[in-house]
């Protein structure tokens, strides 16, 4: 039998990485290679050719701090067209903290020019400045996938942290990722967080979101075996739910009784 | 004024005393918070009228060490010397600590004061008050949901020593691209101290770092050797921003009880200031430098239940990669650890960067690990993702089993696990956040955490 292979394109892994970012990595990579599918970790940044780019399987961006942004954005412009295609291919997605407004419609910082956005996502986001304080603390959502394994309900509690200045605003038919139970999400008013298009999962959850969420994981590898090989492949490997269920525990006892 | 001073001062010593009488904790910083709130110009004024010699202490690892030493140091020198007590770096902290050791007419009769100061208070606390020197350690990713970016700190820095006169003199890490960066064009006195090229060893940029593009122009720097995390001997190739005029010293004149490369910067920083600020010469300093214990919690060995219990504070990932890299260079592959994770307000309340930490390299060396705290099973996770290979993940009562590690919430436990595991006369190592290590602490030396 064929080995079963993955490419798993990571957004300017220098310059994209503010706070544990890496973590999603180690944890799709070692569910891979835990699972005996091969795996390739490309890093994208301004060496990588379109080719390379238009053959990886699942997609991966973390949180960069302003002047590192402004870095990416100009190198993103050219790729920003095959990213388009490989979400509209059905390839699977992960965009945490930062990385989801240059995925949107447009981003409004509180001072200067607007900024455009690769328009993968059907959403804007606005920086209201220092008038209004940053949303930061531990996050807890609800989410319902398809096709996530390790649960016997379709709806996953996912936990983590965000920490962002910035208000982000959906389309009127987007469809939100996650619904919030604790925390702000999108912009603390609508209940939301996130945005899931196709196969492609932006949240302000930041970090290491896979590790404590291995139901997302799943779900992202799932999809990248599924669209690669035109058939559902488990995973093998499921063993780090005890240890994920404990963590999340932790910190859903402290919001809710 | 001074009355009114003099006032303050005797309400907070009488708290002071109070709170010592009934043992209610160490009191750092709340006479500070009460004698702000009765004159918000107290630091200002305080120091204007005892004509002190201030020095301050800033950077994201290496504060409390660097003062501890620096005092060490000026008092082998038969200078008179008080510091703030370690975490008190906020304004309250430094208030707190000049009416506890100001008199009652509101004088300070010492030569130095050593202040070491919270990376957003820095700008605040030079508007109070004109140091005679100012050591910069580094800026490393810390608390980025109190701090915010590594830039902004910066750049906030930046403005502020903009404004210091020529008489301020300024010690800078000129290993570090962004500290060297704030001693450019500025009116102050400056001097950068940075490693000898014999203790740069490495030629590979590590994972952690925040400051490898150039503060100048925002092109990627070129290193051609670091030592650890962003330092190293740096140089832009599109402007003319690189690491120049450097002071070091050999390794033989280092030599000292503080293991790691990042204690050489501390020492390398004292010795530089008292070197130029009052003609110290370096060979009566290193010979003083053999006596010195390291602070509360830093490499702080205590003895426990007849193991060496050996405390290395970490609290984020340059600091836990530095204590990993310390413990490996005197192990002999059979390392006992427990890692302590918490995320209450002095830890931080975000732990996403755990995953920043290089403990692959922990596990290669150690042969048990128990980990414990407030977040333990996210610390447990990240060592599952650390291994080669999967790992039977097991139950067994209160505690968590893979591999070599165990994770167990409660902190006695824990402690009693890793004891039990480590043979007699060896040495556990500790590895914590902040609060971890201050409650980890009171059980070694045989105290109840409150």
């Amino acid at each position: 039998m064929e080995k079963l292979s993955l490419t798993i394109g990571w957004l300017y892994p220098e310059l994209m990485s503010t706070y544990g970012d890496r973590g999603n990595i180690q944890v799709l990579s070692k569910k891979c290679v835990w699972s005996n599918i091969k795996v390739k970790i490309l890093p994208i940044d301004h060496n990588t050719s379109i080719n390379e780019l238009k053959n990886i399987d699942l997609l991966f961006g973390g949180g960069s701090q302003d002047i590192q942004q402004e870095i990416v954005m100009r190198d993103l412009r050219g790729k920003g067209l095959v990213i388009k295609e490989l979400i509209e291919r059905n390839i699977p997605a992960l965009f945490v903290c930062g990385s989801p407004q240059i995925m949107g419609k447009y981003y409004e910082p509180a001072e200067g020019k607007k900024i455009e956005g690769l328009g993968v996502f059907d959403m804007t986001t606005l920086n209201p400045g220092l008038t209004k304080p940053r949303c930061i603390g531990n996050i807890i959502a609800e989410v319902e996938l398809d096709g996530t394994d390790g649960t016997d309900s379709p709806k996953t509690i996912i936990i983590g942290f965000e920490n962002h200045g910035g208000r982000t605003y959906l389309g009127k038919t987007a469809k939100p990722f996650a619904k919030v139970t604790h925390g702000f999400g999108n912009n603390g008013e609508d209940g939301t967080e996130g945005i899931i298009y196709k196969n492609a999962i932006g949240c302000y959850f930041h970090g290491p979101l896979l590790p404590k969420n291995p139901e997302i994981a799943n779900y992202l590898l799932k999809k990248a075996l599924s669209v690669k090989y035109n058939r559902e492949i488990g995973l093998r490997y499921n063993s780090d739910d005890i240890l994920s269920i404990k963590a999340k525990q932790i910190i859903s006892s402290r919001y809710i009784d | 004024m001074y009355l009114k001073n003099s006032l303050i001062i005797f309400i907070c010593k009488v708290f002071l005393a109070t709170v010592k009488i009934f043992s209610l904790g160490s009191g750092s910083t709340w006479p500070g918070h009460i004698a702000l709130k009765m004159n918000t110009m107290i630091i200002k004024e305080l120091w204007e009228k005892s004509h002190l010699k201030v020095i301050l202490i800033a950077g994201t690892n290496g504060k409390t060490t660097t003062s501890t030493l620096l005092k060490f140091l000026l008092e082998k020198n038969r200078y008179k010397v008080f510091q703030n007590e370690e975490g008190a770096n906020l304004l309250n902290g430094v208030a707190s600590c000049l009416v506890r050791y100001a008199d009652i007419n509101g004088k300070l009769p010492y030569d130095y004061g050593i202040f070491e100061i919270d990376e957003n208070t820095l700008p605040q606390m030079l508007e109070q008050i004109q140091p005679t020197a100012i050591i910069l350690l580094n800026l490393f990713r810390d608390q980025l949901d109190r701090y915010g970016e590594v830039n902004t700190v910066g750049r906030n820095w930046k403005e502020a020593l903009r404004k210091l006169p020529e008489n301020v003199n300024l010690f800078v890490n000129g290993d570090d691209p962004q500290i060297y960066y704030l001693g450019l064009d500025i009116k102050s006195n400056v001097y950068s101290f940075g490693l000898h090229s014999t203790l740069l060893e490495k030629k590979e940029v590590p994972h952690d770092v925040d400051s490898t593009y150039c503060p100048n122009c925002g092109e990627k720097l070129s290193y051609k050797t670091m030592s650890y995390s962003h330092l190293g001997d740096f140089s832009c190739s599109k402007c003319s921003f690189k690491r120049e005029n450097i002071f070091s010293y050999l390794p033989a004149e280092l030599k000292s009880s503080l293991t790691g490369v990042y204690n050489l910067y501390n020492i390398s920083a004292v010795f530089l200031l008292l070197e130029k600020l009052l003609n110290i010469h370096v060979d009566s300093l290193s010979k003083q430098l053999l006596d010195f214990e390291p602070a509360f919690g830093r490499q702080e060995i205590i003895q426990y239940q007849g193991r060496n219990a050996f405390l290395l504070l970490s609290k984020n990932p340059t600091g836990f990669n530095q204590s990993i890299e310390a413990i490996n260079s005197f192990s002999n592959g059979k390392i006992n650890v427990l890692l302590i994770l918490n995320d209450r307000i002095p830890d931080g309340r975000d732990i996403s960067w755990i995953w920043d930490v290089e403990f692959e390299n922990l596990l290669n060396n150690a042969v048990n690990v128990v980990v414990t705290g407030d977040r333990t099973f996210d610390m447990a996770l990240r060592l599952k993702y650390s291994l080669e290979k999967d790992a039977e993940t097991r139950t067994d009562g209160n505690s968590i089993c893979f591999d070599r590690v165990t994770a167990i919430q409660n902190l006695e436990s824990a402690l009693a696990l890793v004891v039990k595991n480590t043979p007699k006369d060896e040495t556990l190592y500790i590895l914590a956040t902040y609060s971890g290590m201050l409650d980890v602490r009171k059980l070694l030396i045989g105290k109840k955490i409150r």
